[in-house]
């Protein structure tokens, strides 16, 4: 459906995509990267508000600038938290979807169902301006999936949402996505990314870094070593029991004198050994994390090794 | 779909906020209109309507074109929802006519009821009597449409149009007429003076002249004056429809 061909996209000296070539398909596909990765310059050359300066976009086969044919059958829901603000969340949704060719009475069916697929039935005839960010981002999607299009790009669209509104959104994109849909959305928290899909492709500094399942990648990570930190008052005790584990790399104690930090080969079996010092051995744990467990040690393994 | 657009666009410009200022502004040219038929017994009221009509009337028109023009697309930029325009199964020209005759219709009401302040202001009751009225109003209805389009194109093709369009519709607008030779060949508002075809006044030869573009020769008639504002307006709507559907049109924000 989405075809990129050895696109690049320079804003005068700066590159903001560098040299990418793939294809997305249905599903919910991620752009991962973190900010200045060139994920918004990626949408926008999907939805035709940018031409590649370099190599070629394909749309369902069409050049997607300015192509109203390509608008036809596509979503997008912006990262940019800017609306009509005079407007109801009603009035925002109805009129976009006016634009989308519907009639009067089509229009009005629509947009009191994507209302509330979004959530928004009830805050529908507020005026916009008084929306909280959640409820912005709600009606950003509403808009985007009004004319039921077979492409959506939602760019950032689980800022500002709450835990509730999180897995609502991420609920409905699977649904959409079973629908056989494909969706494209673009995020920079790996947390995030996990719970939607699998199925990433990568940016850094403009570049496709890597694409696939995020599995594997995962996998690949997990065979270097993966720093772990934990909180306790007894760190001394706690480094003891730890020490003895054939799987444990380093251990190395936090200045503060309350945490310790350690490296492992084998993270799933550390997590599994993990509450056994509470459990068994009395030791008080007061949180644990992995620095490891973020954007960015995917992008330092990526790039390092 | 374009009569909607033009309706959305309409209503979206006729907003009471937007809108109350440009009522004040009518009121206040009223109200100068009441004192100067008051302060200048000299004039007769054909020629104080003239005036007032030359130098306000005209004024405004101007000024409202290079604010509701720039509304039709700089404001959406600025604003970053030109987005939600731009990912619309609708031709882009198509968008760019629709919000740009709906900012012609209220730059051209604006004016209109500028004129009739005037007119009831200087003549009274009979205000609707007086015949450089309904010339004027054909004048500011093409004026106003002139404006638009060419402030339209501004729009497009410049950041920060509204300073470069208001520095036109003042500061090039007031002077050119007034330039000797050929000069006010470039002016709207010398064609829209050819066109409304006000008397000339003696008594206004000095900074009133000025303002009111009358110290320089406009040799100028209706007959030239009319096709060439028609083919203006035409031409700065092609290009500007041309434009906007070949050139990237992004929110106002860093590129990432």
């Amino acid at each position: 459906m989405i075809a990129l061909q050895e696109a690049s996209r320079w804003y005068g000296q700066v590159i903001g995509l560098n040299d990418i070539t793939c294809t997305l398909g249905p599903g919910v596909t991620a752009l991962l990267g973190q900010n200045g990765a060139g994920k918004t310059t990626m949408i926008r050359l999907i939805t035709g508000q940018l031409r590649p300066t370099t190599g070629s976009v394909k749309v369902f086969g069409e050049d997607p600038f300015a192509n109203p044919e390509v608008y036809r059958r596509l979503g997008y829901c912006p990262e940019i938290d800017n609306f009509y603000e005079y407007m109801s969340g009603q009035e925002f949704v109805y009129v976009l979807a006016r634009m989308a060719a519907f009639e009067h009475a089509e229009a009005k069916r629509r947009t009191t169902e994507a209302l509330e697929r979004v959530g928004m039935a009830e805050h529908a005839r507020k005026k916009i301006a008084g929306y909280s960010k959640g409820m912005r981002q709600r009606i950003k999607l509403a808009q985007a999936m009004i004319h039921e299009p077979d492409v959506i790009l939602l760019d950032e669209p689980l800022n500002g949402l709450d835990p509730v509104g999180r897995r609502d959104i991420i609920d409905l994109l699977t649904l959409l996505a079973e629908a056989g849909k494909t969706i494209i959305v673009s995020s920079h928290i790996l947390f995030e990314v996990e719970q939607m899909t699998r199925s990433i492709l990568l940016l850094h500094r403009g570049r496709l870094l890597a694409t696939g399942d995020l599995r594997v990648i995962r996998d690949l990570i997990d065979k270097y070593p993966h720093r772990i930190r934990i909180e306790t008052a007894q760190p001394r005790e706690v480094a003891a029991k730890i020490a003895a584990l054939p799987y444990v790399v380093s251990l190395q104690f936090d200045p503060a004198g309350n945490a310790l930090e350690l490296q492992t080969r084998q993270p799933a079996l550390f997590y599994e050994f993990l509450p056994s010092l509470s459990l068994e051995h009395g030791l008080p744990i007061e949180g644990f994390s992995s620095p490891d467990n973020n954007l960015e040690a995917v992008f330092r393994y990526l790039v390092e090794t | 779909m374009e009569l909607f657009l033009y309706q959305t666009a309409l209503k979206d410009f006729l907003r009471a906020k937007r809108i109350a200022v440009w009522i004040a502004v009518c009121a206040v040219i009223f109200l100068i209109g009441k004192l100067w038929t008051e302060y200048t017994g000299t004039l007769s009221n054909r020629e104080a309507y003239s005036q007032l009509s030359s130098i306000l009337v005209f004024r405004v028109v101007a000024l409202a074109a290079a604010i509701f023009s720039t509304a039709v697309l700089s404001q959406e930029v600025e604003q970053k929802t030109v987005v939600y325009l731009l990912t619309r199964p609708v031709a882009r020209w198509k968008i760019l006519l629709a919000r740009t005759a709906a900012a012609m219709t209220v730059v051209i009401l604006i004016s209109w009821l500028a004129a009739i302040g005037v007119s009831i202001s200087v003549f009274g009751g009979s205000a609707f009597s007086n015949g450089l009225l309904y010339g004027d109003l054909k004048t500011l209805a093409i004026g106003a449409m002139a404006y638009a389009a060419l402030f339209v194109l501004v729009s497009l093709m410049f950041n920060r149009a509204m300073i470069i369009c208001l520095m036109f519709a003042f500061g090039w607008e007031t002077s050119v007429p007034n330039f000797p030779g050929d000069l006010y060949h470039l002016s709207i508002y010398s064609y829209m003076s050819a066109i409304a075809q006000h008397p000339q006044i003696e008594a206004a030869r000095g900074f009133l002249g000025a303002l009111a573009g009358q110290l320089g020769v406009n040799e100028l008639t209706p007959t030239k004056a009319w096709p060439i504002l028609i083919v203006l307006i035409a031409g700065c709507l092609g290009l500007g429809a041309w434009w906007f559907s070949h050139f990237e049109y992004l929110p106002r924000e860093d590129a990432e």
